[in-house]
Formats: C-alpha cells, sequence, structure tokens
C-alpha cells in the first residue's frame, strides 16, 4: 500500500504569547513523533488524556502550526506553512469532532449545515449540492428528509451520522476520528463502528483513530500507536501489539481495562498521571515503571524493533517479554 | 436474605407539557448487605431517575410514585417519610462539576458533616483526615486546605467517595463514578470501592453503562430496559449466559464479545410513548403476538436468574452469537 501520510520527527508547542511583563508560556504537547500511514488503513492513536493525541491530530490537519518536524501529504511536503495556508493544502484530510453535537449550529437545519461545506468548497450548483447531500444522507444511513431536522432534534447516534456525512461530502482521503464512540451506548456504538467499516470500504478512505477505548480500537484498527506524555512508546500492527505488548505502559494500559470476562486485572500503575509540565528526564515513563533503571532516569531509549513492523522505545522491553 | 436496600415495585412518571413519560415502572430489586449490585442499561432505561427515587431527590413534576423503597426497615419512598439523611452516601459520576471550584474542597464536606453527622467541629476535621488517608489521597493534612482546581480528576472522584463515607453510610449509591476518568485512574477507584466496601461492611448499588466495570465490581445486576427490569441475577451468570433477548442482543455489541458488530435495530422508544405489552417487542428478533399486549413477569430462571420474558427459551434457537 503507498504512503498517504507521514509526519517526520513532528514537534508541537501550545501556549501563550510573550505579553507585556508575560513570559511566554509553552508546552511541549507532541514532541517527535514519527509516523506513516498507507492508503486504507485504519491507524489508531491510543493513549490517556493529555497525551497529546488531539494535538498530534490537529497538527496533522493544519490547525496547529508545527514547531519542528515535517509533514507530507501523498508524497507532497505540506509542513511549514501558516495555519489557514496549511489548511487548505491539506483539504483532504478531515476532521471528525468528538462531540458532532457542538459542532452542529444549533440554529440551523442539519441540510443547511451540509450545503455550507459543498458551498465553501466551491460547489455552486443548488442542484448538484442537494443530490450530494441525499446520497450522502443514504450512504450514512439516514432519510433524506433528515436534512430537515435541528440537531437537538438528533440522537447521538444520529448527529454521529451526520457529523460524518459533513465530512465525507467533501470527499476527503484521509478522516481522522477522535473518540468517536465516547458517550455512546454499546448498542449504537456497534452500529456506529459497522458504518466506518462500510464507508471505508464504499469511499476507500483513510482513518486515523484517536480513541483511549482500547476494545474498540483493537476491533476497528490495522496498525496503533501507543502516546505517553507527546511521544509514541510503541507503535505496531493491531494484533501484534495486543497479544505480546513490549513497552511497560501499553502493557498497564491494557491490564487496566475492564474486561467482560471479569479477569483479573494487572498490576496497577503507580504514581500520578503526567504532566507536561514536569516531565521527567530520560525515559518519560520510569517514575512509574516497575522496571526502571539507572539507565532509564538518564537516558531516554531509542524505537527499536521488536518485531515485524512492530517498534518499541524501552531500554528494558525484551527483559519484560 | 438481610438486605440493605429492597426496591418493590416501583413506578415513577414525569408530567409536561400535557405529556405523561413512564420512567420507571414496576422496577423490583434488592441490595444484599455487604454486596455490590449493579444496574446497567442504555440512555433512557430510568436509571438516572431510579437513583434519584432512592436519594429522594425526585424532580417536583414527577407523579405520586408507586411502590415501596425500604432501607433499614423503613419505606423512605413517600415524600413525608423521614429522609436518611448521611446514611445513604452518593457518589456523582463528574468529579469536574460536583464540587464548587471557590470553596475549599474540605469545607465543602464539613459542611455535610455538620448538618448531618454528630461530633464538634474538630472531631469532623480529625474524622475527614483519617477518611482521606483511607481513600488513599496524598498527604490528607494538606488536601483538607486545598482547592477543587488543585486536584487531579482521579483525587476530586477520590474526594467525592470520602465525602460520600463522610456520615458514616450503611449504603453507596454511585452513578457511573468512573466514565470521566482513564482507564489506568479507572482501575484504581474501582479497586479502592471494592476494597472499601469489604473493609467497612458496605452495601453498594452501582449505576453503570460499562459491562467491563460491571464484570470487574458488581456481584448481582439487574438489567434495565426502558424502565423496567428485564434481566437479574448474579453478574458472572447474566454475563456468560445472557437470556433475555435484550441482554444477549446488547452484550453481542460488546466488541469483546461480538463476532460480527451487528447492533440493535431500532431505538429506544421514547418515555412518552412507550410501546404496549413487552416494551422490547418492536425491536425484538422472536417476539411473539402476545408480546404485543402482554407485560412480560418477571419469571424465575437457572442460575439464581430472574426473567422478564416467557419466550426466552426461543432465543437460543435464534441464530445469534
Amino acid at each position: 500500500m503507498p504512503e498517504l501520510l507521514r509526519a517526520e520527527a513532528l514537534t508541537t508547542d501550545l501556549g501563550r504569547r510573550a505579553g507585556f511583563l508575560r513570559p511566554a508560556v509553552s508546552l511541549r504537547a507532541v514532541d517527535g513523533v514519527t509516523l506513516s500511514i498507507a492508503e486504507g488503513e485504519a491507524f489508531g492513536v491510543v493513549g490517556e488524556s493529555g497525551c497529546g493525541k488531539t494535538t498530534l491530530a490537529r497538527t496533522l490537519l493544519g490547525l496547529q502550526r508545527e514547531a519542528a518536524g515535517e509533514i507530507t501529504l501523498g508524497g507532497r511536503r505540506v509542513s511549514g506553512l501558516a495555519p489557514a495556508e496549511a489548511r487548505r493544502v491539506r483539504a483532504d484530510i478531515q476532521y471528525v469532532h468528538q462531540d458532532p453535537g457542538a459542532a452542529l449550529d444549533p440554529w440551523w437545519r442539519v441540510g443547511a449545515t451540509l450545503d455550507e461545506g459543498l458551498r465553501i468548497h466551491g460547489i455552486s450548483s443548488a442542484e448538484e449540492r442537494a443530490a450530494r447531500i441525499a446520497e450522502m444522507l443514504a450512504a450514512v444511513g439516514l432519510d433524506a428528509d433528515f436534512g430537515q431536522r435541528y440537531p437537538h432534534e438528533l440522537s447521538g447516534g444520529q448527529q454521529r451520522r451526520i457529523g460524518l456525512a459533513r465530512i465525507l461530502l467533501l470527499r476527503p482521503k484521509l478522516v481522522i476520528l477522535d473518540e468517536p464512540t465516547a458517550g455512546l451506548d454499546l448498542s449504537v456504538q456497534a452500529s456506529v463502528l459497522r458504518l466506518l467499516a462500510e464507508l471505508r470500504a464504499r469511499f476507500g478512505l483513510t482513518y486515523l483513530f484517536i480513541s483511549h477505548d482500547l476494545t474498540v480500537v483493537r476491533r476497528v484498527c490495522d496498525r496503533v500507536a501507543v502516546m505517553y506524555l507527546g511521544q509514541v512508546v510503541e507503535e505496531g500492527p493491531a494484533e501484534a501489539l495486543f497479544a505480546n505488548p513490549a513497552h511497560p505502559y501499553t502493557r498497564a494500559l491494557l491490564a487496566a481495562a475492564p474486561h467482560l470476562d471479569g479477569r483479573a486485572a494487572g498490576p496497577s500503575l503507580p504514581g500520578e498521571p503526567p504532566s507536561l509540565r514536569r516531565i521527567p528526564a530520560g525515559c518519560r515513563f520510569h517514575p512509574r515503571c516497575t522496571r526502571a533503571s539507572a539507565l532509564c532516569a538518564a537516558q531516554a531509549p531509542p524505537m527499536e524493533a521488536a518485531g515485524p513492523a512492530h517498534q518499541v522505545a524501552c531500554h528494558h522491553w525484551r527483559e519484560a517479554a | 436474605m438481610d438486605a440493605a436496600l429492597v426496591i418493590e415495585d416501583l413506578a415513577v412518571q414525569l408530567r409536561g407539557r400535557g405529556e405523561v413519560a413512564d420512567i420507571l415502572d414496576g422496577i423490583t430489586l434488592t441490595v444484599p448487605r455487604g454486596s455490590v449490585t449493579g444496574v446497567v442499561g442504555e440512555s433512557g432505561c430510568g436509571k438516572s431517575t431510579l437513583l434519584r427515587a432512592i436519594l429522594g431527590i425526585l424532580p417536583g413534576r414527577a407523579t405520586t410514585p408507586r411502590g415501596r423503597i425500604l432501607f433499614e426497615g423503613r419505606d423512605i419512598l413517600p415524600a413525608r417519610a423521614a429522609k436518611p439523611h448521611g446514611r445513604i452516601g452518593f457518589v456523582p459520576q463528574d468529579p469536574y462539576l460536583s464540587l464548587n471550584p471557590v470553596f475549599r474542597a474540605g469545607d465543602q464536606i464539613l459542611e455535610i458533616m455538620r448538618r448531618h453527622a454528630p461530633g464538634t467541629r474538630a472531631e469532623h476535621r480529625a474524622k475527614l483526615v483519617e477518611l482521606f488517608r483511607a481513600v488513599q489521597l496524598p498527604d490528607p493534612e494538606a488536601a483538607l486546605r486545598k482547592y477543587p482546581h488543585q486536584f487531579s480528576g482521579g483525587q476530586r472522584q477520590r474526594l467525592l467517595i470520602a465525602a460520600a463515607l463522610c456520615c458514616d453510610p450503611a449504603l453507596i449509591v454511585a452513578d457511573e463514578p468512573t466514565t470521566a476518568l482513564d482507564v489506568t485512574t479507572q482501575r484504581e477507584v474501582l479497586g479502592l470501592l471494592r476494597e472499601l466496601v469489604r473493609a467497612r461492611g458496605l452495601s453498594m448499588l452501582f449505576v453503570t453503562h460499562d459491562f467491563g466495570v460491571l464484570a470487574s465490581l458488581c456481584d448481582e445486576v439487574s438489567v434495565l430496559y426502558a424502565g423496567r427490569v428485564a434481566e437479574s441475577g448474579p453478574t458472572r451468570a447474566v454475563l456468560d449466559t445472557p437470556t433475555h433477548p435484550y441482554t444477549r442482543m446488547l452484550l453481542a455489541c460488546h466488541p469483546d464479545r461480538a463476532v460480527e458488530l451487528l447492533g440493535i435495530p431500532g431505538a429506544v422508544p421514547p418515555a412518552t410513548a412507550q410501546p404496549a405489552g413487552c416494551r422490547f417487542h418492536p425491536r425484538c428478533p422472536v417476539a411473539q403476538p402476545d408480546c404485543r399486549q402482554d407485560v412480560p413477569p418477571l419469571l424465575p430462571w437457572s442460575g439464581g436468574r430472574a426473567v422478564a420474558c416467557p419466550h426466552a427459551a426461543r432465543m437460543e434457537a435464534h441464530a445469534l452469537a
């Protein structure tokens, strides 16, 4: 499969500019992330709150300017541009908001919201816009008369479907799904996941799937990257990564996820959740790691191969295996 | 059976705009002393109204409820019944919204104790420090003087657990207390709850929509659908061999278990227009003519369970995971 998107040593700073008597505050939310997404793939990014998942997505999308690193989309270099310009060049990447209800204007009928996107992207014929909206509503499993409804008249699952229809109208290649199943009931989640699989096959989409729900990621994704404090600590084929997690953090994360069979959870993760304001030296995970040694505190581990297409950044992954 | 809480045939309706919403109908469940009983169901099944009825905070537009809620030998449901202040502790869902940001967290809990617990202010403070220690908050003395924003999400949930325990309750009711937390934090909080129930001889009613959490915490479970109990019994039996068509289809949606993600056709009926007979019949694959007229009673089933479906055996033959 040809590569669709590549990020090389991507770094993003969040913060305020310096003001009168106020020094600039900045947090490095994404620090040296390298990843490559192949065409047609579902690529998962998992990690806890504050690990930089959403900032990574916003940077790839062009909403956030990268401080360093390079983004290549379909073989073309697209980084190094101001946010407005960057967003234009990256029209092939579209983002589905975490809370699709908040992304819809409560005063507008859903159809008008869908229409606006097409107008902005230069489809001037009203008939063509209407035809494309009707076709897309059908593709996401909604009747054409849903265009006449207001957002508050939709259920959570229907709002998700509208959110998908809205960006698919723009015919993207890569769709970034930010927590697409958060807050959904189990039966609705199942139908949304099913729809995502159908749309991917039908429109030849590539997904970047951001989630903290490991059971869902395991189900949906081909490859998975695990993030901790702004860095990717492990990456590999979903099957290999879930069956043989190499990084101690991945293990802890998998052990913490509750399962239906009620199997005893693994040892819990000691220490406080990390903060970008106090990034530990050496391996960022070492203060909470049961295998940490003096080396871990002194030196950040490099990414090394742990299997076919499976990489891990840990000094001691071999011993843990 | 020695029970901490018994709910018998509870029905609650809400009035509004000339409509009557049938929120709960014929809920019967028992929380055995010293155990954790789960209530699981999707949005709109009546979980929150059930909690409100137990806590005596039904909204003003609720009609006079029918049925009984027996706690410590008394029916606490009637509006004029003496409320068991402090004897029932409540752990809310969202640790971010449940504390007033402009008051010290410790003072907010001390205020509850001043109203409902005997003793002097100094005794209350000493007890709260001991409780902070029991819920494993770091540096309990200092925690007393901190504001809510100075705690992490997991720590705030621990604060709220301490608040629920501050008046020596016999029963804890918890409303999805871990949904807002990351999996590793969730694991810690669930472990703490289990430990507190064991060490203090508490009983707990735990509302959730997450079957994984249910499996790891609850001894008994009641599955709610559209305001009625569909199935109840020991958690392991219900999860391993779900019997009611709704429970079976819902569990088949779980990514851990699903062979193919199917979802459940149709949607939960609005509370203002509940179908006659079995409320699940419009979505049920094995519905019979009598399901449209007769309300199915909760029938005893193998493994100490009760199932509200006279045709559950047909589901065995139905091709479903």
